[in-house]
């Protein structure tokens, strides 16, 4: 009987082993995407996503547990557009693994597809920190969640063909999501058109692009480069013109220099995620989304000129 | 014969887009060097200008002014100190290739140009050529890329400013566990010594000189493990090891002409690195612990006479260096180093550095850094320096795991 009973737990526990085993392991470089990948790869995904919610990532540095894990990813999904030049490039170099690199099935750029904003004419580092494929942030974009989510799931049915079928059918139930939050974005944003905003960095263009707001300057001069006391001043000048103006900018911007733009130019400061899992109630990209344009909405409210 | 003009032309067109590809001399018996990718404009044909698969190219300058009194030299000084070219692309799908010069102003040196192989298979890398000794944390890395002014004194006086080696070595790393890398390296060299410096007029010394021809067992040898793993979520600790051995050299007299030869000297090292990020990943905090054991022939003074044998220092001297780093924000950092050190002569004196810093970054790849460091030799005044250092980065560049 006690032979019988071990036997049981022995094939119970090669059972939960063999279905853990089976799981594909996935590798994100931002939670944007490692919150898409759980949602189409379901049950049949682990997921780790290298950067954090709050982090900057133009500044993530590599950890050791970054690199065990990417060399034992089944896929690796990436926003691309060099958003993480920092770091993607030397993990892949050095973890080894030959089913994540560039053009195999494992390795997925997610911005494949998405016409990216202010490509550079000519990339000059005059230009600042420039991206040469355009402005990166596309995680903020509303449109880039779909182009992430046609990409991952893409990438899932070409790694794991088998499950092609439950994962078009997460990506249907996701994608009804996105339509309806597509619509509540779109009622909140429709009269924002012409609202003066000033950055700290460029990470929200496609926000002010898309809903038609006034971009007044930024905090950074350059994408990337920190500003300088007479570039500070300059700004704080050109603001103070103006009236009814919110500052946007993620957690990691500079703390100091944001409170002395809202101080010195009486600006609203407005601090928006800026990926995934940052700020209170940003798990989901949905979610993330929903609090930027609510935050965004209730910063315009209380201005005199709503 | 009137068949043979019309043959040799038919021969000679049918060869030319061949040609248009090669080079303009071909050494008989050689491999055909085939240039260039797709196809130009108006021939069609890829030639030998093609610049499609040029390398990516880089520069840096880092310039220093400073001040210092108590040493051998008193006063003002401005130098460019170092420019570094540097040129790196893929050789092929398994194997990238670089090298690094570098001028002072007056002299080119050559300090690295190695092959980095990835044919063995996942996680292995064969490094062939002449590349920095892999020690520590710090060896790998060029002055002008250290976080201080200048390389730690246990460090200098164990080992070299910069010690380059003309050799292979192999790296291979793997997981402990979830948070856990390895990494080891084993290289063999002809030569681990450092290379003399040019340009500067120093005292006569004992030089340290190696053997251009040795027996297997008289190569240099070099060796690292360490291992590092994530504590918490914000937090890396590196642990290392790290050995370098040089079983066959002789101190040499230059001007005199005595030589004490039949010499060897092994340092090994251990390290220990903590670094922290904050949650936005702007703010930092680097602590490191470097402690060498320098044994074997670890120094020489020159003889009583000119052609007498240097008088070398034979024993086992220790040294360690700790650092603290605090990046306030991606543009502003400050820190302090100590490094104390038994040096290489009979009587056993000790040597100690401490060096503070800031440095402001304008950007990725362009700072300032300002410096005051103190050194303190027994029997010797006091020295005080008081620098300004000016780097900036050109072109290509990389990121990758800091080993």
């Amino acid at each position: 009987m006690a032979m019988r009973v071990l036997t049981l737990i022995a094939l119970v526990l090669l059972s939960l082993c063999a279905e853990a085993a089976d799981k594909l392991k996935v590798v994100t470089s931002i939670p944007d995407l490692a919150d898409l990948a759980r949602r189409i790869g379901g049950e049949r995904v682990e997921v780790l996503s290298i950067c954090k919610g709050l982090e900057n990532p133009h500044f993530v540095s590599i950890k050791p547990s970054h690199l065990v894990a990417m060399s034992r990813a089944d896929v690796f999904v990436q926003v691309g557009l060099s958003l993480e030049v920092a770091f993607v490039p030397g993990l892949l170099e050095n973890c080894g693994n030959p089913r994540i690199q560039p053009g195999k099935p494992g390795f997925i750029n997610a911005s494949l597809g998405f016409a990216a904003i202010d490509v550079p004419g000519a990339v000059d580092r005059k230009l600042g920190d420039v991206h040469p494929q355009g402005n990166p942030h596309m995680n903020l974009s509303v449109e880039g969640g779909a182009v992430m989510a046609a990409n991952i799931l893409k990438g899932l049915c070409a790694v794991d063909p088998a499950h092609k079928a439950d994962y078009e059918a997460r990506h249907a139930v996701w994608s009804r999501e996105l339509d309806a939050a597509l619509q509540r974005w779109k009622k909140l944003g429709e009269t924002w058109k012409g609202r003066k905003v000033c950055v700290y960095h460029q990470d929200y263009a496609y926000i002010i692009r898309g809903y038609g707001l006034v971009e007044l300057g930024s905090v950074e001069p350059q994408p990337g480069i920190p500003p300088t006391p007479s570039s500070l001043a300059k700004l704080i000048a050109k603001l103070r013109q103006e009236k009814d103006v919110c500052l946007l900018a993620a957690a990691w911007a500079r703390r100091s220099e944001l409170e002395e733009v809202r101080d010195q130019a009486g600006v609203t400061l407005v601090e928006l995620p800026n990926m995934c899992a940052g700020l209170p109630g940003t798990e989901s990209w949905i979610g993330m989304m929903d609090q930027l344009h609510n935050r965004l909405a209730e910063a315009f409210g209380k201005q005199k000129g709503s | 014969m009137h068949n043979f003009i019309p043959s040799a032309f038919t021969l000679l067109f049918s060869a030319s887009p061949l040609l248009a590809q090669g080079a303009a001399f071909q050494t008989p018996g050689m491999p055909r060097q085939v240039y260039g990718p797709p196809p130009e404009e108006a021939s069609g044909q890829a030639s030998r200008f093609s610049s499609v698969f040029n390398p990516a190219i880089s520069f840096v300058g880092d310039f220093v002014g400073d001040y210092q009194s108590g040493a051998e030299e008193v006063g003002w000084n401005a130098e460019l100190r170092s420019l570094e070219f540097g040129a790196q692309a893929s050789v092929d799908p398994t194997a990238w290739a670089y090298f690094i010069a570098v001028s002072d102003g007056e002299s080119l040196d050559l300090e690295e140009a190695a092959l980095h192989y990835k044919g063995l298979g996942e996680r292995h890398t064969l490094r062939v050529g002449k590349f920095f000794l892999d020690f520590g944390k710090q060896m790998q890395t060029h002055v002008h890329e250290l976080r201080t002014l200048e390389r730690p004194l246990v460090l200098r006086e164990y080992l070299g400013d910069e010690v380059s080696g003309t050799g292979v070595q192999w790296d291979y790393w793997f997981s402990a566990d979830d948070k856990t890398a390895v990494r080891f390296s084993l290289g063999v060299f002809s030569s681990l010594l450092p290379e003399h410096e040019h340009g500067e007029e120093e005292e006569p010394e004992a030089e340290a000189e190696i053997a251009g021809r040795k027996s297997l067992a008289n190569l240099n040898y070099s060796a690292r493990v360490t291992g590092f793993t994530d504590v918490g979520a914000n937090g890396t600790l590196q642990l290392g090891s790290s050995a370098r051995f040089v079983p066959d050299f002789a101190f040499v007299d230059e001007q005199g002409g005595g030589e004490a030869d039949g010499l060897d000297n092994t340092v090994w090292g251990l390290d220990a690195t903590y670094g922290w990020k904050d949650d936005t990943a702007t703010k930092s905090f680097t602590a490191g612990l470097e402690f060498l054991v320098n044994s074997g022939a670890v120094g020489a003074e020159l003889g009583a006479a000119p052609g007498d044998a240097p008088i070398v220092a034979d024993g086992t001297r220790t040294g360690w260096m700790l650092f603290a780093d605090h990046g306030l924000d991606p543009s502003h950092s400050i820190g302090l180093q100590i490094s104390r050190a038994e040096l290489g002569d009979e009587a056993g004196s000790d040597a100690t550095e401490i060096e503070a810093y800031y440095t402001r970054y304008f950007s990725e790849f362009h700072r300032i850094r300002f410096g005051l460091s103190t050194l303190d030799v027994d029997g010797e005044d006091d020295s005080f320096r008081a620098a300004v250092q000016y780097t900036f980065f050109v072109g290509a560049h990389g990121h990758g795991v800091n080993w």
